[in-house]
């Protein structure tokens, strides 16, 4: 079979959440001589990738995006097993997790593991992380990003709070901020000094994969 | 009556004018002092804020309580209380354990906040209902499937879809008792609440949702009342299928195009209502911004099978003034769009108008500043309380009554720097914005400025 093949079988495996289409995927990539990170960049993840678009276009929905992650993260396992960790550079660190005062995960979560599917080593600090929780773990992980998730009026306030620690501990500009949640626009975003305003999870992997091209 | 006007368009007749039906949940704690967690929680604070949404606000339908967890916690969910939300929940029961509850945990009368709620419906039932068109919320069967179960509840959709039929067969199961125990309570329309209906494919929703879904809304029909499908988020994809499931109206967010969605509503002889943006134009917009929406939604809509309402629940610190203004823009959309021409207007700058000197004057200037005081009942309730009460400060006070629809009357309202109405000032002042005192407090704040003037 030939790379293009495999590899289109993989974006596939991963399009329609095929777990087993993912694993023979990888199997004919090891038998055929195909570099495993050629495999997950070019095939896992660019329909992954994929898969965020259509979540963002409104094609795909919440269960068939949670689903794919899932496949998605068995396959990057397995990938990783395979190799020398050395092999895979991450694009970067991000730092993510739901504002104090916050229990609402479920966008944060979808968000964290899209993004982790794409190459950057993110830390999910959960949900009713307090700003200076945001702000230490930044430094503890030379974060290169921070993403907060606020989905409720009075909590987005947080994501206020969470700039102006950093203002204050001179990381400004030095970490890039992405704000999300329901209630948050990008009006807010420009209002409180954070790099993007992101709707969805296809939209912060965009704007994240963006920055490091940029990098 | 302005309750007609909510029934008739649920039962999809011609009516001479949309009814207005503002989601004043944690707000209305806002209006009496309370906290989200007090009118939440104690049903005498409950009663009295519901009364001044109903007194400010002049709905001709109204939430009685905005709380979807009532069930998730009757069912063993953690919630996460705050002032100024309603609770969130913070564990799902059914999270590590994939079973369906016992039929035996579907809620009574008697079960968690449950006597409180129907208490305070009973009362507000009494007072209020026989003008006003009175909400009973219930948690959609999706939605109280997810508390239930978590996240996991979307895995299953695709791994184990029998185990997510039935669990919201049982939630559908207790969703007809809430609704049976509501409408009992005076409830005419329970609107079905499931925010996370957006957030799957028509598909899922035809399959999954709709047996269950349906059979809610038949039952409320079933019970002689009426029946609203609440969604959040962008359900533009959704909506047909919503339509199929056969409620009497559905409601949605800023999210949904409303005319487009309305478009497919109106196929089905269904109405919409909505979607006043919540925190661009309610919470954080001014009282124009919010006539203005208002009005834009009034002429881009067919007026039949149409209620205007918030996108959802209203933020606890929406501006009252913000409401007010949407208030009088769904009842005076003419004399509001006159307004609005007014200040977008710069003609005024010309109009010479001469503030008082009221260090000089010997009385107090007590100056209320209006959008119409014939028609917004704020407006009404703050010269009303002057006037009712004039007799005892009349010795050291005068009045005057300014409208935002008199030229004069607007240059003045512009140069004294006012931006929402209705404001009492006082010797030039600003007291009361949109809140309306006592006859105490102002008799006090009215005595204490004159003091303050004849020490001078």
């Amino acid at each position: 079979m030939s790379k293009e093949l495999i590899l289109e079988k993989a974006k596939t495996s991963i399009l329609e959440a095929d777990e087993d289409l993912a694993l023979e995927a990888l199997k004919e990539a090891e038998d055929t001589g195909v570099n495993l990170l050629e495999l997950l960049s070019d095939g896992f993840s660019a329909g992954m990738k994929e898969l965020g678009d259509l979540f963002g276009s409104g094609e795909v929905f919440l269960p068939e995006l949670m689903f794919s992650t899932e496949v998605m993260k068995v396959a990057t396992a397995e990938i990783e097993g395979k190799m020398d960790v050395k092999d895979v550079k991450p694009k970067g660190v991000m730092v993510i997790g739901t504002v104090e005062g916050d229990v609402h995960d479920i966008g944060k979560g979808i968000v964290a593991s899209l993004i982790k599917t794409n190459g950057v080593t993110v830390h999910d600090l959960g949900r009713e992380v307090p700003a200076k929780v945001f702000v230490e773990k930044v430094k503890e992980f030379n974060a290169d990003f921070l993403g907060s998730s606020a989905l409720l009026t009075t909590t987005m306030t947080e994501q206020k709070k969470i700039e102006e620690l950093l203002a204050k501990e001179g990381l400004k500009g030095k970490v890039k901020t992405l704000v999300g949640g329901a209630p948050v626009t990008k009006r807010w975003a420009d209002r409180i000094g954070a790099d993007a305003y992101c709707e969805d999870a296809s939209e912060a992997v965009n704007t994240l994969l963006g920055w490091i091209g940029n990098l | 009556m302005g309750k007609d006007l909510v029934i008739k368009t649920l039962r999809h007749e011609t009516v001479e004018q949309v009814p207005w039906v503002p989601f004043a949940g944690v707000h209305a704690g806002k209006l009496k002092g309370y906290t989200a967690e007090e009118v939440l929680t104690d049903g005498d604070k409950l009663f009295e804020s519901l009364m001044e949404v109903h007194r400010l606000y002049v709905p001709d339908g109204m939430t009685t309580m905005f709380d979807l967890q009532v069930e998730a916690e009757i069912l063993g969910c953690d919630l996460l209380w705050a002032k100024d939300n309603p609770p969130s929940v913070k564990s799902h029961p059914l999270a590590n354990e994939k079973i369906i509850p016992c039929r035996c945990e579907i809620p009574d009368e008697n079960s968690g906040r449950l006597p409180m709620i129907l208490e305070v419906m009973n009362r507000i039932h009494r007072e209020i209902g026989e003008d006003v068109a009175l909400y009973g919320l219930i948690c959609g069967p999706f939605t109280l499937a997810s508390h239930l179960r978590g996240t996991g509840i979307f895995m299953d959709m695709i791994s184990d879809p029998d185990y997510v039929t039935n669990l919201i067969e049982f939630c559908g199961e207790v969703a007809c008792k809430m609704a049976e125990m509501y409408i009992d309570a005076g409830m005419e329309v329970i609107a079905v609440v499931d925010p996370l209906v957006s957030q799957i494919s028509p598909k899922h929703i035809d399959k999954l949702l709709a047996p269950s879904f349906t059979n809610v809304f038949e039952f409320i029909r079933s019970k002689g009342a009426y029946s609203n499908f609440f969604v959040c988020g962008n359900a533009t994809k959704q909506i047909e299928s919503m339509c199929k499931m056969s409620p009497d109206g559905v409601s949605v967010d800023e999210n949904v195009d409303m005319v487009k969605a309305k478009k497919i509503t109106d196929q089905y002889n269904i109405a919409i209502g909505g979607n006043i943006p919540l925190t661009t134009t309610m919470l954080y917009g001014t009282q124009q911004d919010n006539m203005k929406g208002v009005i834009d939604l009034l002429d881009s809509m067919d007026h039949k099978n149409l209620i205007i309402s918030p996108g959802c629940d209203m933020p606890y610190d929406t501006p009252i003034e913000n409401t007010i203004a949407a208030a009088q823009a769904v009842k005076t959309p003419e004399a509001v769009r006159e307004m609005i021409k007014n200040y977008e207007s710069v003609s005024f700058a010309d109009i010479e108008i001469e503030i008082p000197e009221y260090d000089k004057m010997d009385k107090v200037l007590i100056e209320i500043f209006t959008l119409d005081p014939d028609q917004c009942a704020a407006c009404t309730y703050m010269v009303n309380v002057v006037s009712d009460n004039y007799e005892a400060i009349k010795d050291i006070s005068e009045y005057r009554v300014y409208k935002y629809n008199i030229k004069k009357d607007i240059a003045r309202t512009m140069k004294m720097g006012l931006t929402n109405l209705p404001t009492m000032c006082v010797d030039g002042e600003q007291k009361w914005i949109s809140l309306i005192p006592s006859k105490e407090e102002l008799i006090e704040v009215i005595t204490q400025a004159y003091k303050k003037k004849t020490n001078k």
